[in-house]
């Protein structure tokens, strides 16, 4: 059904999470994978919206695979 | 006088005769009637309400007993009973059918939003547990059993998915749609276990 990365981009049922002050990719991927250096599993399912990873900023809506 | 009697005896011997003959042909007609009416209904009736039919039966066959022991006045008596009966049962099995083949569409209208609607949930969860499983750490909501549950979850899902999908693909919506739900309802413990849905 799916492959091991990111689910489809306009599935429904992948997470989200909206970007706070002080926020990383890297810190993100430590709250929800408990590993920081996944950060770029986050930042490939956003490529829609991040063009560095980072760069990203209070009130964006990040897809979380 | 005694050659009177037996001649008056003899005609009314003869009337009696002719008088049940004359029922015989209507006695048959309403047997054959009767059977002719609940073979139009048989098949839906076997399906929905078996037992009302089967007392129809009992009932048809008692009206056949009858006619073969010559009791013509006894099944003409029978007949109105009889005729009443299979109307009941033609409406009976009718109104089931017809509340059978509504629930099947909307089985089949709610199956055109699952049918794409289970599949990314299950990709969701699969993608989730394929990063976890590359992680050094879990999270912190996230235990070992919890993603080993998970693994093993999908798994499931995607058996019960099959199994679903069969069922509708042979024309079972309703199975289909009652499998489903039961796909979706695992889903949703994983996606929880995984804490995929704050």
């Amino acid at each position: 059904m799916a492959d091991d990365n990111t689910p489809a981009a306009d599935n429904p049922y992948t997470q989200t999470y909206v970007v706070q002050s002080g926020d990383t990719l890297s810190k993100i991927a430590q709250k929800y994978y408990g590993d920081p250096s996944l950060y770029n599993k986050i930042f490939q399912a956003n490529r829609d919206i991040l063009k560095d990873p980072n760069k990203i900023f209070p009130g964006q809506k990040l897809k979380i695979p | 006088m005694k050659k009177q009697f037996v001649w008056l005896l003899a005609a009314m011997m003869a009337m009696l005769v002719v008088g049940c003959a004359n029922q015989k042909g209507p006695a048959e007609q309403a047997i054959a009637s009767a059977e002719t009416a609940l073979a139009q209904v048989r098949d839906v009736a076997q399906k929905y309400v078996p037992d009302q039919l089967q007392a129809v039966d009992a009932q048809i066959a008692s009206a056949k007993d009858a006619f073969a022991k010559g009791d013509y006045k006894g099944v003409l008596a029978a007949a109105p009973a009889i005729t009443a009966a299979i109307g009941s049962l033609k409406d009976a099995a009718q109104a089931k059918d017809a509340d059978a083949q509504a629930a099947l569409s909307k089985a089949k209208d709610d199956w055109g939003s699952v049918s794409t609607d289970v599949p990314k949930m299950v990709d969701a969860i699969q993608s989730r547990v394929d990063i976890l499983s590359k992680s050094h750490h879990l999270p912190a909501n996230v235990s070992k059993d919890a993603l080993a549950g998970a693994k093993s979850g999908l798994d499931s899902l995607k058996s019960m998915w099959s199994d679903a999908s069969s069922a509708a693909s042979s024309g079972d919506y309703t199975g289909a749609m009652s499998k489903a739900q039961a796909v979706k309802d695992k889903a949703a413990d994983i996606m929880k276990s995984l804490g995929m849905t704050s």
